[in-house]
Formats: C-alpha cells, structure tokens, sequence
C-alpha cells in the first residue's frame, strides 16, 4: 500500500541534456502516475524550481557545461531553495569522490549509469517513502 | 539536424509572445475608463517556459536580459500597433538591460517608429533588480528615453530591491504597487498602512500609483477612498492576445481613443 494513499503523487523534475533519455524516463515514472517535467539545461531546471514545487529531482551529473558536474550544482540549488525534495544524481562517469561530493551536497541517492529504468524508479519511491 | 537550444527557440520565429492587459483609471464614480495596456509576455508554448515567470527566471540565470527583452519590446511593439483605442501602451524592461545595452533607447525608437507608434505612447516599466541602482548606465538610459517622452513607471514598489534607493534613482512616473500590498488591503490594517505610505510618497514625488493584481471590489473600493486613479487585475480583465483585445475595450465605455491627460 502506498504510504502516499489518498494523497496527490509528487511531482518530478528530471535534468538531462540528452533528449532520448529525458524522454524515456518522463514516460517511464509517468505510467506510475507521477507528473513529469524534463529540462535539458541547469538553468531551465532552476528557473522551474523557483517557481514550481518538486517532490523528486533526478539529475544527470553532466549537463552539457565547461567542468562536468553541473549536477552538483544542481544538488546545492536544491537543497538552498527546495529543502523538502528528494534528489537523485545519475551518472556514467562520476568517481567515489564525486560521489562523496553529491552526499556532501544534499543529494538522496547516486546511481551509475547505465542501468535499467526500474532502478531508477525504486529509488525515486525510495527517496519519496512509497512502495513500488 | 541538432535540436536548437531552448533560448534558440524563445529568440526564434513565433517562440515570444504577447498579452496585453488593461491599466484602468478609477478617477471617476462609475465604470472606469482605460488608462493604458501593459504588454506581458509570453514564452513559447509546450515548452517549461511558457509561464512568464518561469521565462524570465531561466532568462535571468542565462544573463539574456538584453537580447530577450530587446524581442519582447519588438513583439510588444508588432503586436500593440493595432490595438484598438491606441492605448498607451506599457512594456517591461530588466533593469540590467538599460545598464547594459546603452542602445536600448536608439533602439525603442527605431522600432517605434518601424510600428507607427508615437515614443509618448510609451512606458517603459522597470523590473528586476540591476548591479547597482546608481549604476550610470541606468541614468544615461532614463534620461535617454525621457528625452524621447517615454514615461518610467517603477515595477513591484516595496518588494525586493524595488525600494526608495531605486525610487530616487529612477523617478518614476508610475509607482506599480505589487499585489502583494493589493489583495486584501481592504481588511488589513498593516497592508493599508503600507499602501498609504506609498501613495503619499508617490503624491510627494508627482508620481502616479498603479494597483496591481486586484480582484476583489472592496479592495477597489478602499483603493479609491485613498486616491489611487490607476488599477489592473483580473477584476477587470486578464491579459489577452491582441485579437482579444476589442473585447476588452467594449467593456470600458468611455474610453475611445487615448486620453490626452493619461
């Protein structure tokens, strides 16, 4: 049973410069009920943050800027601004220490890609508290 | 083929565009008259941006003020020459821009005049936040566009950095007074003591209040009793696409053609 019963799903940011995989998971968590937005920039994921409430963050680590981790800022604008969301950092490249980083930041979960969409959808019901 | 970038597509062909509001002026008992319309713009449908605020946040954090408002001018411009009543029309403007894009009064003209619409028919409306208020490109840039008769009018008077710094910098024609200070001013006493604060301070400084965000009579009500002439909200009308528009002005009966006092 969900622990969320009765209630509204959160709804999810997802933060990929690539489009097929912003694309697929949108649609993946969405035929959980879960409502969607995709943003292929940090800054397009930060102008929404401001203005719209987010249950769950997933985030690519690299977005398509000059150092690779943009990610991480990411984490930081979250956790300043949206204290109540969950945040999950994807990444194909990211070290232990960058790891240790996203943690340090405020991220909720860090996973390597690639792996398959059903992971990524446990954790983001981890991070929210509900069941799959 | 690359998908183009999402500032590609709010600067591309049809990604701005634009709403036109009515300023109402209460200055008389009974239906009142328009005032001005202010443009509010919009971002490109389907996309995150569509919603304004959203849009110029994501602007903001590219630092693409300038190229941007530059396009909502023009979209504004394009959009407002037809209007019916040939309002006044009120057009918003990142402070950052006039500090940085010193053509920007060159420009207005330009495009003014490319639509067929006299400078004097035009506010600008200041928002956001600049560097520095005193910054001098700020000055050079007012003074630029009063030179030409485009009137100022100060955005969210109260809130942020729009505060007395900013009122003496700039001097503005208009005060516009957030919705924040607005809705439900009518039932509480602290907002009223705000709100006649900045009514006797834009007295003082032969500036004009402009309520915004009102919805409810009482509200309007009270407003009038301060003396506050000028008002928009969705009491009397949202924004609209120019098409829309006539149907906005039906609803204002005594107001065909521009007044020469507003």
């Amino acid at each position: 049973m969900s622990t969320t019963q009765g209630r509204a799903k959160p709804r999810i940011l997802v933060i990929d410069d690539e489009e097929p995989i912003l694309f697929a998971l949108a649609e993946y968590l969405g035929t959980f009920g879960f409502e969607v937005d995709g943003a292929r920039e940090a800054e397009e994921a930060e102008a929404l943050l401001a203005h719209v409430r987010y249950g769950a963050v997933i985030s690519d680590l690299r977005l398509s800027g000059v150092h690779g981790t943009e990610g991480l800022e990411v984490v930081g604008f979250v956790r300043e601004r949206c204290p109540w969301a969950r945040i999950l950092i994807l990444t194909a490249y990211g070290s232990t220490e960058i790891e240790a980083e996203a943690y340090r930041l405020g991220a909720d979960a860090f996973l390597r890609k690639p792996l398959p969409l059903a992971d990524v959808a446990q954790a983001v019901f981890g991070m929210l508290g509900e069941a799959a | 083929m690359t998908t183009p970038s999402l500032m590609q597509t709010i600067l591309g062909p049809g990604g701005l565009s634009a709403r036109f509001q009515p300023i109402v002026d209460l200055d008389e008992v009974g239906a009142p008259s328009l005032h001005a319309a202010e443009c509010l713009t919009r971002g490109p449908r389907g996309t995150n941006v569509e919603d304004a605020l959203v849009l110029f946040e994501y602007v903001r954090r590219k630092r693409e003020e300038g190229s941007v408002d530059r396009a909502c001018v023009t979209g504004g411009l394009e959009a407002g020459r037809c209007l019916a009543g040939a309002p006044i029309l009120s057009l918003n403007v990142h402070a950052v821009t006039l500090c940085l894009d010193q053509g920007f009064a060159d420009f207005l003209d330009q495009e003014a005049d490319r639509c067929e619409i006299e400078l004097d028919r035009l506010t600008i409306e200041l928002v956001g936040s600049p560097p520095n208020w005193s910054h001098p490109g700020i000055t050079s840039a007012l003074e630029g566009l009063r030179h030409r008769g485009v009137r100022i009018a100060l955005d969210d008077v109260g809130l942020g950095t729009a505060n007395c710094h900013a009122i003496l910098e700039c001097r503005p024609d208009f005060f516009k007074l957030d919705r924040y200070f607005v809705h439900g001013v009518h039932n509480d006493f602290a907002r009223q003591a705000v709100v006649e604060a900045v009514t006797m301070l834009a007295a003082d400084l032969e500036a004009q209040v402009v309520a915004e965000g009102l919805e409810e009579p009482a509200d309007l009500e009270f407003l009038r009793g301060l003396g506050i002439r000028l008002a928009q909200g969705h009491l009397f009308s949202p924004a609209v696409p120019a098409a829309e528009w006539a149907n906005v002005t039906a609803s204002f009966c005594r107001h065909e053609g521009r007044r020469s006092d507003a």
